[in-house]
Protein backbone atom coordinates (compact mmCIF):
# COMPACT_ATOMS: atom_id res chain seq x y z
CA UNK A 1 0.00 0.00 0.00
CA UNK A 2 1.22 3.46 -0.89
CA UNK A 3 -0.41 6.51 0.06
CA UNK A 4 -1.53 9.44 -2.50
CA UNK A 5 1.26 12.16 -2.46
CA UNK A 6 -1.37 15.05 -2.42
CA UNK A 7 -2.52 15.12 1.22
CA UNK A 8 -0.72 16.89 4.04
CA UNK A 9 -0.65 15.49 7.50
CA UNK A 10 0.06 17.27 10.74
CA UNK A 11 -0.78 16.98 15.00
CA UNK A 12 -3.63 18.81 15.82
CA UNK A 13 -4.21 19.29 19.57
CA UNK A 14 -4.27 15.15 20.40
CA UNK A 15 -4.90 13.98 17.00
CA UNK A 16 -3.62 13.72 13.72
CA UNK A 17 -5.08 15.43 10.36
CA UNK A 18 -4.61 14.65 7.05
CA UNK A 19 -6.25 16.36 4.53
CA UNK A 20 -6.08 16.58 1.15
CA UNK A 21 -4.30 19.57 -0.91
CA UNK A 22 -3.46 20.19 -4.75
CA UNK A 23 -5.91 17.94 -7.60
CA UNK A 24 -6.99 15.41 -4.66
CA UNK A 25 -8.63 18.19 -3.07
CA UNK A 26 -11.09 18.32 -6.30
CA UNK A 27 -12.07 15.23 -5.59
CA UNK A 28 -11.90 14.13 -2.01
CA UNK A 29 -13.52 16.58 0.58
CA UNK A 30 -13.45 16.41 4.17
CA UNK A 31 -9.93 14.68 6.08
CA UNK A 32 -9.16 11.82 7.39
CA UNK A 33 -8.14 11.71 11.54
CA UNK A 34 -5.60 9.42 13.03
CA UNK A 35 -4.25 8.23 16.54
CA UNK A 36 -0.29 8.16 16.82
CA UNK A 37 -0.15 4.68 15.88
CA UNK A 38 -2.31 5.70 12.66
CA UNK A 39 0.04 8.63 11.86
CA UNK A 40 2.96 6.51 12.71
CA UNK A 41 1.77 3.77 9.60
CA UNK A 42 0.93 6.92 7.42
CA UNK A 43 4.59 7.79 7.68
CA UNK A 44 5.75 5.29 6.59
CA UNK A 45 3.10 4.29 3.27
CA UNK A 46 3.42 8.50 2.71
CA UNK A 47 7.57 7.36 1.94
CA UNK A 48 6.95 4.01 0.17
CA UNK A 49 4.80 0.97 -1.33
CA UNK A 50 4.28 -0.79 1.88
CA UNK A 51 3.31 -4.26 2.37
CA UNK A 52 1.15 -4.66 6.21
CA UNK A 53 3.88 -7.24 7.23
CA UNK A 54 6.37 -4.83 6.75
CA UNK A 55 3.84 -1.96 8.20
CA UNK A 56 3.80 -4.52 11.56
CA UNK A 57 7.51 -5.15 11.84
CA UNK A 58 8.14 -1.59 11.69
CA UNK A 59 5.46 -0.98 14.66
CA UNK A 60 7.22 -3.63 16.81
CA UNK A 61 10.66 -1.71 15.97
CA UNK A 62 8.93 1.13 17.58
CA UNK A 63 6.40 0.45 20.17
CA UNK A 64 6.12 -2.24 22.89
CA UNK A 65 3.72 -4.15 21.36
CA UNK A 66 2.94 -7.90 20.87
CA UNK A 67 2.71 -8.92 17.26
CA UNK A 68 -0.68 -9.93 17.45
CA UNK A 69 -2.27 -6.87 18.26
CA UNK A 70 0.02 -4.84 16.03
CA UNK A 71 -0.69 -7.00 13.46
CA UNK A 72 -4.46 -5.92 14.37
CA UNK A 73 -3.83 -2.88 14.67
CA UNK A 74 -2.26 -2.28 11.14
CA UNK A 75 -5.11 -4.45 9.78
CA UNK A 76 -7.66 -2.15 11.13
CA UNK A 77 -5.96 1.16 9.78
CA UNK A 78 -4.95 0.01 6.44
CA UNK A 79 -9.05 -1.25 6.12
CA UNK A 80 -9.71 2.47 6.98
CA UNK A 81 -7.62 4.07 5.05
CA UNK A 82 -8.72 1.85 1.88
CA UNK A 83 -12.42 2.62 2.68
CA UNK A 84 -11.38 6.55 2.21
CA UNK A 85 -9.60 5.70 -1.03
CA UNK A 86 -6.16 6.96 0.66
CA UNK A 87 -3.93 4.56 -1.04
CA UNK A 88 -2.64 5.15 -5.06
CA UNK B 1 -6.40 49.17 -7.88
CA UNK B 2 -5.76 49.87 -4.21
CA UNK B 3 -4.55 48.44 -0.86
CA UNK B 4 -6.66 47.22 1.77
CA UNK B 5 -5.49 45.91 5.55
CA UNK B 6 -7.08 42.66 6.71
CA UNK B 7 -6.02 41.50 9.97
CA UNK B 8 -3.08 43.70 10.58
CA UNK B 9 -1.88 42.41 6.49
CA UNK B 10 -1.70 44.61 3.67
CA UNK B 11 -3.10 43.32 0.63
CA UNK B 12 -3.23 45.12 -2.85
CA UNK B 13 -6.82 43.90 -4.81
CA UNK B 14 -6.04 43.86 -8.84
CA UNK B 15 -9.35 44.48 -9.94
CA UNK B 16 -11.69 44.77 -13.06
CA UNK B 17 -14.92 44.89 -11.41
CA UNK B 18 -16.11 48.18 -9.84
CA UNK B 19 -18.39 45.70 -6.89
CA UNK B 20 -15.31 45.16 -4.67
CA UNK B 21 -14.28 49.01 -4.60
CA UNK B 22 -17.34 49.12 -2.85
CA UNK B 23 -17.69 46.35 -0.65
CA UNK B 24 -13.56 47.15 0.76
CA UNK B 25 -14.30 50.89 1.31
CA UNK B 26 -13.95 50.65 5.04
CA UNK B 27 -10.71 48.49 4.49
CA UNK B 28 -8.84 50.72 2.07
CA UNK B 29 -5.34 52.14 3.16
CA UNK B 30 -2.89 54.83 2.25
CA UNK B 31 -0.27 53.44 -0.20
CA UNK B 32 1.02 50.96 -2.53
CA UNK B 33 3.05 48.69 -0.72
CA UNK B 34 1.63 45.52 0.31
CA UNK B 35 2.49 41.90 1.91
CA UNK B 36 0.92 40.21 -1.61
CA UNK B 37 -1.73 40.83 -4.66
CA UNK B 38 -4.47 39.31 -5.58
CA UNK B 39 -6.59 38.59 -8.62
CA UNK B 40 -8.86 36.74 -10.16
CA UNK B 41 -8.69 35.36 -14.14
CA UNK B 42 -12.12 35.42 -16.51
CA UNK B 43 -12.10 31.89 -16.29
CA UNK B 44 -12.58 31.57 -12.21
CA UNK B 45 -15.22 34.42 -12.61
CA UNK B 46 -17.03 32.02 -15.55
CA UNK B 47 -16.42 28.98 -12.80
CA UNK B 48 -18.14 30.50 -10.13
CA UNK B 49 -21.08 31.56 -12.03
CA UNK B 50 -22.04 28.20 -12.74
CA UNK B 51 -22.69 28.16 -8.73
CA UNK B 52 -25.91 30.43 -9.48
CA UNK B 53 -26.72 33.74 -11.41
CA UNK B 54 -24.21 36.23 -9.42
CA UNK B 55 -22.81 39.36 -11.36
CA UNK B 56 -19.17 39.31 -12.64
CA UNK B 57 -18.09 42.12 -10.21
CA UNK B 58 -19.89 39.68 -7.16
CA UNK B 59 -17.80 36.08 -8.72
CA UNK B 60 -14.91 38.05 -8.68
CA UNK B 61 -15.24 39.25 -5.39
CA UNK B 62 -15.82 35.62 -4.09
CA UNK B 63 -12.45 34.70 -6.02
CA UNK B 64 -10.85 37.01 -4.25
CA UNK B 65 -11.49 36.20 -0.79
CA UNK B 66 -10.65 32.67 -1.87
CA UNK B 67 -7.31 33.92 -2.82
CA UNK B 68 -6.61 36.18 -0.14
CA UNK B 69 -7.60 33.15 2.52
CA UNK B 70 -5.17 31.03 0.30
CA UNK B 71 -2.22 33.35 1.64
CA UNK B 72 -2.97 34.88 4.68
CA UNK B 73 -2.02 31.49 6.90
CA UNK B 74 1.29 32.51 5.64
CA UNK B 75 0.86 35.78 7.88
CA UNK B 76 -0.87 33.66 10.65
CA UNK B 77 -4.11 34.33 9.75
CA UNK B 78 -7.22 31.92 8.52
CA UNK B 79 -10.76 32.13 8.01
CA UNK B 80 -13.07 30.61 10.07
CA UNK B 81 -16.78 30.02 8.94
CA UNK B 82 -18.38 31.67 11.94
CA UNK B 83 -20.26 34.82 13.53
CA UNK B 84 -18.74 36.96 15.95
CA UNK B 85 -20.00 39.55 18.71
CA UNK B 86 -17.96 42.00 20.27
CA UNK B 87 -19.25 42.98 23.77
CA UNK B 88 -17.20 45.22 25.75
CA UNK B 89 -13.93 44.69 24.15
CA UNK B 90 -14.16 40.60 23.73
CA UNK B 91 -15.06 38.87 20.60
CA UNK B 92 -17.49 35.24 21.06
CA UNK B 93 -17.02 33.24 17.95
CA UNK B 94 -20.56 31.43 16.86
CA UNK B 95 -19.94 28.45 14.29
CA UNK B 96 -22.49 25.85 13.09
CA UNK B 97 -23.37 23.54 9.79
CA UNK B 98 -25.24 26.03 7.11
CA UNK B 99 -28.73 26.88 7.76
CA UNK B 100 -28.96 26.28 11.97
CA UNK B 101 -29.00 29.18 12.67
CA UNK B 102 -26.06 31.93 13.41
CA UNK B 103 -27.69 34.62 12.38
CA UNK B 104 -30.88 34.10 14.32
CA UNK B 105 -28.62 33.58 17.46
CA UNK B 106 -26.32 36.30 16.70
CA UNK B 107 -29.64 39.01 16.24
CA UNK B 108 -30.80 37.47 19.65
CA UNK B 109 -26.75 38.73 21.24
CA UNK B 110 -27.65 42.10 19.84
CA UNK B 111 -31.28 42.77 21.40
CA UNK B 112 -30.00 40.88 24.58
CA UNK B 113 -26.43 41.69 25.64
CA UNK B 114 -26.19 45.34 26.48
CA UNK B 115 -22.90 46.54 24.06
CA UNK B 116 -23.34 43.74 21.55
CA UNK B 117 -22.21 44.88 18.06
CA UNK B 118 -21.27 42.06 15.21
CA UNK B 119 -17.43 42.04 14.23
CA UNK B 120 -18.31 39.74 11.66
CA UNK B 121 -21.27 38.06 10.73
CA UNK B 122 -20.17 35.08 8.42
CA UNK B 123 -16.41 35.30 7.52
CA UNK B 124 -13.89 37.00 9.55
CA UNK B 125 -10.37 36.05 9.90
CA UNK B 126 -8.27 34.89 12.79
CA UNK B 127 -5.01 36.53 14.10
CA UNK B 128 -2.69 34.24 16.00
CA UNK B 129 -0.93 36.22 18.13
CA UNK B 130 2.99 35.94 19.63
CA UNK B 131 1.79 34.72 22.91
CA UNK B 132 -0.54 32.02 21.48
CA UNK B 133 -3.84 33.80 21.89
CA UNK B 134 -6.12 34.57 18.93
CA UNK B 135 -7.84 37.76 17.60
CA UNK B 136 -10.75 38.02 15.84
CA UNK B 137 -10.36 40.71 12.74
CA UNK B 138 -13.54 42.15 10.77
CA UNK B 139 -13.51 41.54 6.96
CA UNK B 140 -15.56 43.04 4.28
CA UNK B 141 -17.17 39.53 3.30
CA UNK B 142 -19.69 39.32 5.91
CA UNK B 143 -22.29 37.44 4.51
CA UNK B 144 -26.10 37.80 3.32
CA UNK B 145 -26.84 40.09 6.50
CA UNK B 146 -24.03 42.45 5.61
CA UNK B 147 -23.21 42.83 9.44
CA UNK B 148 -19.95 43.62 10.47
CA UNK B 149 -17.31 46.40 10.66
CA UNK B 150 -13.86 47.16 10.57
CA UNK B 151 -13.11 46.58 14.09
CA UNK B 152 -10.65 43.69 16.27
CA UNK B 153 -10.80 42.29 19.60
CA UNK B 154 -9.65 39.49 21.38
CA UNK B 155 -11.28 36.07 21.37
CA UNK B 156 -12.82 34.83 24.52
CA UNK B 157 -14.67 31.74 23.20
CA UNK B 158 -16.08 29.72 20.18
CA UNK B 159 -19.50 28.03 20.64
CA UNK B 160 -21.05 25.88 18.72
CA UNK B 161 -24.68 25.85 18.04
CA UNK B 162 -26.93 23.20 18.10
CA UNK B 163 -31.02 23.59 17.52
CA UNK B 164 -32.69 22.64 21.14
CA UNK B 165 -36.38 22.15 22.30
CA UNK B 166 -34.08 24.11 25.64
CA UNK B 167 -31.24 26.33 25.71
CA UNK B 168 -28.33 24.46 27.44
CA UNK B 169 -24.18 25.02 27.11
CA UNK B 170 -21.74 22.33 27.95
CA UNK B 171 -18.23 22.65 27.03
CA UNK B 172 -17.14 20.45 23.73
CA UNK B 173 -14.34 18.20 24.18
CA UNK B 174 -11.28 18.29 22.14
CA UNK B 175 -12.08 15.62 19.80
CA UNK B 176 -15.18 16.69 19.05
CA UNK B 177 -14.12 20.13 18.60
CA UNK B 178 -11.74 19.24 16.01
CA UNK B 179 -14.56 17.82 13.90
CA UNK B 180 -16.88 20.33 13.85
CA UNK B 181 -14.25 22.64 13.14
CA UNK B 182 -13.00 20.94 9.80
CA UNK B 183 -16.42 21.88 8.59
CA UNK B 184 -15.43 25.76 9.09
CA UNK B 185 -11.86 25.88 7.96
CA UNK B 186 -11.15 26.80 4.60
CA UNK B 187 -8.42 24.58 3.82
CA UNK B 188 -7.26 24.88 0.17
CA UNK B 189 -4.15 26.27 -1.49
CA UNK B 190 -1.00 24.82 -2.18
CA UNK B 191 0.33 22.20 0.34
CA UNK B 192 2.34 24.67 2.38
CA UNK B 193 -0.56 26.63 2.85
CA UNK B 194 -2.76 23.80 4.09
CA UNK B 195 -0.16 22.74 5.97
CA UNK B 196 0.44 26.01 7.72
CA UNK B 197 -3.76 26.15 7.98
CA UNK B 198 -3.28 22.66 9.93
CA UNK B 199 -0.71 24.34 12.35
CA UNK B 200 -3.28 27.42 12.62
CA UNK B 201 -5.19 25.00 13.79
CA UNK B 202 -3.39 23.64 15.93
CA UNK B 203 -2.87 26.61 18.31
CA UNK B 204 -7.06 27.12 17.25
CA UNK B 205 -7.82 24.43 19.73
CA UNK B 206 -5.80 25.28 22.53
CA UNK B 207 -6.15 29.17 22.56
CA UNK B 208 -9.75 29.41 23.94
CA UNK B 209 -12.95 27.43 25.49
CA UNK B 210 -15.33 25.72 23.52
CA UNK B 211 -18.73 25.53 24.08
CA UNK B 212 -21.96 23.28 22.29
CA UNK B 213 -25.03 25.47 22.86
CA UNK B 214 -28.11 23.93 22.28
CA UNK B 215 -31.10 26.76 21.94
CA UNK B 216 -33.98 27.79 20.72
CA UNK B 217 -34.60 31.17 19.45
CA UNK B 218 -35.97 32.61 22.42
CA UNK B 219 -33.97 35.83 24.34
CA UNK B 220 -33.07 33.15 26.94
CA UNK B 221 -30.88 31.49 25.03
CA UNK B 222 -28.36 34.84 24.49
CA UNK B 223 -28.45 35.19 28.21
CA UNK B 224 -27.52 31.00 29.00
CA UNK B 225 -24.79 31.65 26.08
CA UNK B 226 -23.17 34.94 27.50
CA UNK B 227 -23.39 33.71 31.05
CA UNK B 228 -21.09 30.60 29.90
CA UNK B 229 -18.92 32.48 27.42
CA UNK B 230 -18.13 35.89 29.37
CA UNK B 231 -14.92 36.88 29.96
CA UNK B 232 -14.05 40.28 31.95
Amino acid sequence: MQINKDFTIQKVGASYVAVPVGETSKSFHGMVRLNETGAFLWKLMAEKDCTEEELVDALLAEYEVEREIAARDVHRIVEQLAENKIFI
Amino acid sequence: MFVIELAGVRIRIENRYSFIERQCRDFVCEGEDAAFAVSVTNDEILEEQKHGEFSDGYCESICLYRHICEELPAYNVFLMHSSVVEVDGYAYAFTAKSGVGKSTHTALWLKNIPNARVLNGDKPLYRLEPDGSLTACGTPWNGKENWGENISAPLAAICFIERGAENRITPAVEEDVIGRLMHQLYLRGSRQSVAQQLCLMDALVRAVPYYVLECNISDEAAHVAYNAMRKS
